[in-house]
């Protein structure tokens, strides 16, 4: 179990940047998920821990010790794929068994300790298979095993239910968060995915150009995001973002009139509210055409056109309407987001 | 449905026709070497075509009585095991280095190795004598499975090299964090992967190697070292002249071991080792 610490970590190939900046306090047992879009620098930041990448720059240290100078196999850390990584020559027990082998664990352990881990992730019945005859989610079970037999300090986890169809992503999800609280293993967990990084965390780090813009509960980062890019990031449908000026305290738009925003005024503001935080209303603060009209099953989301920008809202689960009819939208007053345009940061 | 039925029957019939009359093409040289080598020798050189050839062992116990056929047969088998056990030590390691390490001069290195295919073998055949005849192993199989080797080395390496650059670094990867070091993934994780890459390698290496005339026939002087290549020109020359039903069994002789192994190892040739190791 272990503590980790990235101080001024930056990694650059040439004159390309991969990760410039990164400061993170990672506590012992906690799930720390790295969300951002691809290119951001999440997965080279974990592979700097991993150390399969050295930082240009900063140090990593696991318990206050500096690791940058220990080799990726000394590093008590195990590492899941995106694409499972299994070594396609051995059977499914030969893969568990493989971390086994090369830390020297007493051979007498091993099979216990395979069959162990093999249990957790109910692929009891299936150990003698090559990883080419099971199916993908069993792929990935596998390669949770070969993590979790030699019980190691830290768990890195790279987009690893990225190639699961989405029932199956769901299910796994549940297991790797029953994993890590029964194990109360560190684990760093790489995705481009926010509802796992919602479902998963117990703090979100978002990175977008190789600096971390928000670190964070999931509490946290959806309901007090530091800037647009955050804002924009978290929340499916995402937040509506929309740009105006503050004249005497009041939100100025087209189409928007917003008094009593307690802002001083400014010429270039951007408005964020969440689909959710909006609602169809008799009277309210923004009037549209209807554009489209979304029905999901448990909620229905509605597309509002004003000018020539569209709006998410969220309705009622039974809300139906034809194209281009007139309809009004109150915001929840207490759950709209100022932010400044220009270096999108948000005004507090 | 019956229409579908019968067209699809015909296509079927279609397409063993066209693959067996390729089959026969490609056979046919084959065929043709059996029907020399089992007949008389004036029987092969009239010029008028024969409908019934008489059957005659004559030249089959011709090679066997007349000449130490089963000494060159063991000297081309030991001389191309050796040589392709001697590549693979050496290029396994080489391609692993070329297709993974990142170092200066890396592809100058790579394609350093590759010209020394480029080069006519002529050129280097005076020097390479005199360095045998140096090292004393002048007409010795060593002397041939090192030259075999040394021909074949850049080829065998860039294919296995080529297989290697397909293996997933995800694999290194999840074997480093697992404890391994560059030489036990090199052993347990690369080599099982790109084993149809090796066996080719190998099989192409020895192709080349059953084929050499140049520097067998410069260094092998007794049946110490003549390979079956280099015996192949005792039939063309001498008082008897050129005794063609000889030279097709010899050849014959030759092809066999080779079509064997790779009937043998036919599955291996194909890629597909890695399929399960990542989404595929």
């Amino acid at each position: 179990m272990a503590r980790i610490e990235l101080s001024g970590i930056q990694k650059r190939w040439g004159a390309v940047w991969g990760v410039r900046d990164v400061n993170i306090d990672i506590a012992d047992e906690e799930l720390i998920v790295f969300l951002g879009p691809s290119g951001c620098g999440k997965t080279t930041t974990m592979r700097m821990i991993a150390g399969l990448e050295d930082p240009t720059e900063g140090e990593v240290r696991m318990d206050g010790e500096v690791m940058n100078d220990i080799d990726a196999r000394d590093r008590d850390v195990a590492m899941v794929f995106q694409g499972y990584a299994l070594y396609p020559n051995m059977s499914i027990y030969e893969n568990i068994r493989f971390p086994l082998r090369m830390r020297d664990v007493p051979k007498s352990e091993h099979d216990r300790l395979v069959r162990e881990a093999a249990d957790m992730v109910e692929l009891g019945d299936f150990l003698d298979r090559k990883p080419g005859a099971l199916s993908g989610g069993q792929r990935q079970r596998a390669a949770l095993a070969r993590a979790i037999v030699r019980q190691p300090q830290v768990f890195l986890m790279d987009e690893p239910l990225s190639n699961l169809d989405a029932k199956l992503r769901q299910a796994m999800r549940v297991q790797i968060k029953h994993l890590q609280r029964q194990l109360k293993i560190t684990t760093v967990y790489v995705t481009h995915d926010q509802i796992e990084a919602m479902t998963l965390a117990d703090r979100i780090v978002i990175m977008e150009g190789g600096l971390i813009q928000q670190i964070g509960t999931p509490d946290e980062i959806y309901s007090d995001p530091a800037n647009t890019f955050v804002a924009g990031f978290i929340g499916a449908p995402p937040m509506n973002l929309i740009e105006g000026r503050i004249q005497s305290g009041t939100f100025v738009s087209d189409g928007i009139t917003l008094p009593g925003t307690g802002i001083t005024d400014r010429d270039s503001v951007t408005l964020g509210v969440r689909p959710e935080d909006c609602s169809v209303a008799d009277s309210g603060h923004l009037a549209g055409q209807v554009y489209g009209v979304e029905p999901t099953g448990d909620q229905t989301f509605l597309t509002l056109r004003i000018g020539a920008r569209l709006i998410e809202v969220k309705a009622d689960r039974d809300y139906r309407s034809d194209l281009d009819v007139t309809e009004t939208v109150a915001f929840d007053p207490g759950r709209l987001y100022f932010f400044d345009t220009g270096s999108g940061q948000r005004i507090r | 449905m019956a229409s579908t039925r019968r067209r699809k029957g015909d296509s079927r019939m279609i397409r063993y026709i066209v693959l067996g009359s390729w089959a026969l093409f490609c056979l046919a040289p084959v065929l043709w070497f059996l029907s020399i080598g089992f007949r008389p020798r004036t029987e092969i050189i009239t010029p008028q075509p024969i409908y019934f050839p008489t059957f005659s062992l004559d030249a089959w116990h011709m090679i066997w009585s007349d000449w130490p056929m089963a000494a060159y047969l063991r000297n081309s088998v030991l001389a191309i095991l050796g040589s392709v056990v001697i590549d693979l030590v050496l290029a396994i390691p080489a391609a692993y280095s070329l297709a993974r390490f990142r170092y200066r001069g890396r592809e100058d290195i790579g394609f350093y190795i590759l010209s020394t295919r480029m080069m006519a073998p002529a050129i280097v055949a005076i020097p390479i004598f005199f360095l045998f005849r140096n090292m004393g192993l002048l007409d010795t199989i060593w002397a041939l499975m090192l030259i075999y080797a040394a021909i074949n080395l850049s080829v065998v390496t860039w294919i296995i090299r080529s297989y290697m650059l397909d293996i997933p670094k995800e694999l290194e990867d999840a074997a480093r964090t697992d404890g391994a070091s560059d030489l036990r993934i090199l052993w347990e994780i690369i080599i099982p992967a790109c084993l149809p890459g090796i066996i080719t390698a190998g099989v192409i290496a020895a192709i080349f190697a059953i084929n050499e005339f140049l520097f067998t026939l410069l260094i092998a002087s007794t049946k110490n070292a003549y390979t079956m290549s280099v015996a192949l020109a005792n039939f063309t020359g001498g008082s008897d002249g050129v005794i063609y039903n000889a030279i097709a069994l010899v050849a014959f002789l030759a092809f066999v071991p080779v079509f064997v192994v790779v009937v043998a190892i036919q599955k291996h040739l194909s890629r597909g080792l890695t399929m399960g190791a990542v989404k595929g």
